[in-house]
């Protein structure tokens, strides 16, 4: 995995594949009031100023209160996020690693998150195509949070992706709200910050969890062992909605699953589309109802795959089968932008994963 | 719920509230629910009266009726009217019949997205979804970076008693492993939502064998 993908776990960092847009337009080009510019800007002050805020999360007309501390101290990253009134989690990101507090699972999760590089080198960088597939706008100013606001519409110019409208500070150009919306505006989900405060020091002790964690059970994850097997390896979507090509592969453990699956991911340099491929166990309920499979999979107590579109978060998951494989697509795209690359998954009979 | 509270949502959803109230606000929604709920519906309204909901469901005349409705007047039937605000506690809740029907509509549309019949690899893009040259279909390539890690989230070991309660905390486990690789503005949405506690959404738990367990 690249240095970039290890710090995209930044929740805020958001924004970074929005100013990716930008590094392939001419700077010249561009006026100053250019959407574009604006985008950086966000970008840039999301990545190194300080800030503390409390904002609200909607989707689906359910309404979650949070916390984001955000710091940046002599080149290293600090980050909190916190749920106010729900389930009590907690996020907690530095340089090297997320530790997911889970109070209702009695649980700390701590994975490992190497960054040695400058935090902004960390954008992804994108093609100039990008652009064939967002159009991004200015739309009139306006007041939120008592502060003069910039406009901006990142709108998708098809069904295969969705689209964003943030409200950025004139004067620090820090997100204030931001929309997701499909390709005809509709709102799916959206943040707006009630409190943000962007204070030259944070202190630790802001950093600090509130979960209580003693009893709690901490599990540290290690590397995964890249074991497998060739006929796993070779599943790739075999063609994909416009703009969208293959950027990371690997295998790894997924869930309770005794046997590594197939992670490939698939992105147009903003919405990004995960493809799991695992074994389906040859004793399962239509385990072998698209094809005659080769590698079935070991005999492990039968599970029935997945079938069918849900609805996770603001995104959806397609699954199928495939030649005795369950292949699932998620990302935080339309219905039916999984579906596509999920029916396209085949085995290209061959294919070998590159090795990290 | 007072009216004053009212106010104050109203009034924070149009960017107006003055901060020393919006403290106050975000106090009483962080420990009550059902304002919470509340106010998902009032923003809901808030964007479909506002007519944010561009292009799709709500029209500007639909907007000016709704308008017209908060503020006691009659509307004839048909009647293209233009845009009018009343007053501010007013507006989310105003109509609260015609607000649950735009919410319904809202609804419907979701799910007919979730399950309408979508396009499939080998099928010609139509009109609709065709982008300019480079937007032909194309197969996916293969050299690519592999990722490093592994994901630490797992599910429980499967019950063949209760098959079906593994699909969302399986579901789970896949958006966790996406989350390390969602791009742009979608990260924070997916952090989000994972902070959430749902009654649908199963929590990741551990795999017991693969799990290294610290004191």
């Amino acid at each position: 995995m690249t240095q970039s993908m290890r710090n995209r776990a930044n929740w805020l960092i958001p924004c970074a594949a929005v100013g990716a847009l930008l590094a392939a337009l001419p700077q010249a080009s561009r006026s100053a009031d250019d959407p574009r510019d604006w985008l950086q800007k966000m970008n840039h002050a999301l990545a190194t100023r300080n800030y503390d805020g409390t904002f609200f999360h909607l989707s689906e007309g359910r309404v979650e209160t949070m916390r984001i501390v955000h710091r940046v101290r002599a080149g290293r990253v600090s980050e909190r996020l916190q749920s106010l009134d729900g389930s009590g989690r907690e996020f907690v990101r530095n340089n090297d690693e997320l530790t997911c507090y889970l109070p209702d699972q009695h649980t700390v999760l701590v994975e490992p998150r190497p960054d040695n590089g400058p935090f902004l080198g960390s954008l992804p960088q994108f093609g100039a195509d990008v652009n064939e597939f967002y159009r991004i706008e200015s739309l009139p100013a306006t007041h939120i949070l008592g502060r003069a606001a910039r406009v901006i519409a990142v709108n998708p110019k098809d069904q295969f992706r969705f689209g964003y409208r943030l409200w950025l500070d004139e004067k620090t150009a820090m997100p204030l709200k931001t929309q997701l919306c499909d390709s005809r505006g509709q709102v799916i989900e959206q943040i707006f910050f009630a409190r943000l405060d962007m204070p030259e020091s944070i202190p630790d002790s802001d950093l600090a969890p509130a979960v209580r964690t003693e009893g709690m059970r901490w599990v540290r994850q290690g590397p995964s062992r890249d074991n497998a097997s060739p006929a796993l390896s070779a599943y790739r979507a075999s063609e994909l909605p416009p703009g969208f090509h293959l950027t990371v592969a690997g295998t790894q453990t997924i869930g309770g699953a005794t046997v590594p699956a197939s992670h490939l991911v698939y992105s147009d340099g903003l919405a990004t589309v995960s493809v799991f491929v695992e074994a389906q166990p040859a004793d399962a309920p239509g385990a072998h109802s698209t094809a005659a499979g080769a590698d079935p999979g070991p005999s492990t107590p039968a599970e029935p795959p997945m079938q069918g579109l849900a609805r996770v978060g603001s995104g959806f998951a397609f699954s199928t089968v495939v030649q005795g494989h369950q292949v699932t697509a998620v990302g935080e795209v339309p219905a039916q932008t999984v579906e596509f690359i999920a029916h396209a998954v085949k085995s290209s009979g061959s294919a070998e994963l590159p090795r990290h | 719920m007072s009216e004053q509270i009212r106010e104050q949502v109203s009034a924070f959803l149009d960017g107006e509230l003055p901060n020393s109230e919006t403290e106050l606000l975000l106090k009483r929604l962080t420990r009550d629910g059902e304002l919470r709920e509340s106010f998902g519906r009032y923003a809901l309204i808030g964007e479909a009266v506002r007519g944010t909901t561009r292009g799709g469901l709500i029209t500007r005349g639909f907007t000016g009726r709704v308008n017209l409705a908060i503020d006691g007047e009659s509307i004839p039937a048909n009647e293209h009217v233009p845009h009018a605000r009343g007053p501010r506690w007013w507006r989310p809740f105003a109509g609260a019949a015609v607000a649950a029907g735009v919410a319904a509509v809202a609804v419907v549309a979701l799910q007919q997205r979730a399950v309408a019949p979508t396009l499939r690899p080998g099928v010609p893009l139509t009109a609709q979804t065709a982008v300019p040259a480079q937007g032909a279909l194309r197969a996916a390539s293969g050299a690519v970076p592999a990722p490093r890690e592994a994901i630490s989230y797992t599910v429980p070991a499967t019950s063949p008693a209760a098959p079906a309660a593994t699909f969302p905390a399986r579901l789970t486990n896949y958006v966790f492993a996406h989350s390390k690789y969602s791009s742009g503005l979608a990260q924070r949405g997916v952090m989000a939502d994972l902070l959430i506690e749902s009654d649908e959404q199963q929590s990741p738990a551990v795999n017991e064998a693969a799990a290294h367990v610290a004191p």
